[in-house]
């Protein structure tokens, strides 16, 4: 790859992740134990600091995966200035998937004489991006992007409750998320439209980003097999995000499809 | 030939015998704390050699919501064997000695055959410490005795295999 190019990507994924701040769901507990039926609670939002909220964001797309496969919605919900909260009541025992529903976005990005740098349109795909571009707008691209919010939450014993819908940038775990401990091999499996993929920029950021003056994020990059693997050698809460692009060559909606994951756990003591 | 057999019944019968009167004995003690103090919730379990539980020797417990602070026993044995949790439950204990025997067995009651584990204990406290002793050792036919660092929920604890 030349420098030139590198750079490119980097001054591209800069000015993507520039319009858009971390998002999480953030539960009260990742593990719970209990006779009948558990209460939990999660905070939702949208903010660089992992885990200090900062936006309220998404409750009403909030959804639930039972272990039993069934969707569900959480009981209640609160959207406050700074984070969502939602309530969420566990019955059956077993591993519940929480995500934010999201749709596929599209942005268009162009560059223009007069104005420095690239330019970004909303909501804006190939298909109806020529009576948005102003005229004389130069490399004109259309990126559609899919978001996966996302956190497990395990009642009694796990169960794997990963179902996947096969679009986009996913993530499939590999040892079950209430089985991330502190000092044990971790690994997790990225697939895209439902295919391993290689080549998945990772970051996973501790809880406490702010009383600490590096980030100090992990940085991985997914294998062959869509796989990475981790041991982190403190117990506690992180965030994984995950980016990946890929071009497309007979989408007449983008020239470029996207993806993110935003994966919530915890390293359980050990 | 009728001698030679009777002859393995008998030798048979000693090494069996002999087998299951293998003991464990461990005597922990419960520090004293100031302060705010709930008793604490204990787990002490035997891990193989793949650090699979082969056996849970003791759960000192409340209620079913405080399991999951029980961090690492909860983790690798507790949640997946409501069974076993309801076998071996037992209520929590205050500050102090305790002196305890079991057979050296699996959760099954089978013999633990010879071999190199690890003994785990994990003692939490609500509203305050949490402490984990792991002592590797050895099933191989003789008598021993190890010593097990103070914690500071734990005061110096002797864990021993009598054979």
């Amino acid at each position: 790859m030349s420098k030139l190019k590198l750079f490119a990507i980097l001054v591209l994924s800069m000015a993507t992740s520039a319009q858009a701040h971390n998002r999480w769901i953030l539960p009260t507990h990742f593990s719970v134990s209990g006779e009948e039926q558990v209460w939990i609670m999660a905070d939702v939002t949208a903010s660089n600091e992992t885990f200090n909220v900062d936006k309220p964001m998404g409750s009403d797309r909030f959804s639930i995966i039972k272990p039993n496969g069934e969707r569900a919605r959480p009981s209640s919900s609160f959207r406050g200035h700074r984070k969502s909260v939602v309530d969420i009541n566990l019955v059956e025992d077993g591993t519940y998937k929480m995500f934010l529903d999201s749709d596929v976005s599209y942005w268009t990005s162009y560059e223009i004489k007069g104005k420095g740098g690239t330019q970004w349109l909303r909501n804006t795909s190939k298909a109806n991006r020529d009576a948005k571009l102003p005229k004389g707008a130069k490399n004109v691209n259309t990126l559609a992007s899919k978001s996966q919010v996302m956190t497990f939450v395990t009642l009694n014993a796990p169960t794997e409750n990963y179902r996947l819908t096969k679009q986009g940038l996913e993530l499939k775990p590999i040892t079950h998320p209430s089985d991330i401990a502190q000092n044990e091999k971790a690994q997790l499996q990225f697939v895209f439209d439902g295919l391993p993929q290689k080549g998945v920029e990772v970051e996973i950021i501790k809880d406490g980003a702010r009383y600490r003056n590096n980030l100090d994020a992990l940085k991985l990059t997914s294998d062959q097999k869509g796989q990475i693997s981790f041991t982190l050698p403190e117990a506690g809460r992180y965030l994984l995000i995950a980016e990946f692009k890929k071009s497309q060559k007979n989408n007449p909606l983008a020239d470029e499809m996207g993806g993110q994951v935003f994966f919530t756990f915890e390293a359980v003591l050990n | 030939m009728i001698k030679k057999w009777l002859f393995l019944l008998v030798v048979q019968f000693f090494v069996v015998s002999k087998a299951q009167s293998s003991e464990i004995e461990l005597s922990i003690n419960l520090a004293k704390q100031t302060g705010e103090y709930h008793n604490p919730y204990v787990a002490v379990w035997i891990e193989n050699d793949e650090g699979k539980s082969v056996r849970t020797l003791v759960l000192w417990r409340e209620g079913a919501k405080w399991l999951k602070d029980i961090r690492t026993w909860w983790r690798k044995v507790g949640r997946r064997d409501s069974a076993l949790v309801d076998a071996i439950t037992s209520a929590t204990r205050p500050a102090g000695d305790y002196r305890l025997n079991f057979k050296a067995s699996d959760d099954q009651g089978k013999r633990l055959e010879n071999g190199n584990y690890t003994l785990k204990i994990e003692v939490v406290r609500e509203n305050g410490g949490r402490a984990i002793i792991k002592k590797k050792f050895s099933l191989n036919g003789q008598a021993q005795t190890y010593t097990l660092k103070a914690t500071p929920e734990t005061n110096i604890a002797t864990f021993s295999i009598k054979e």
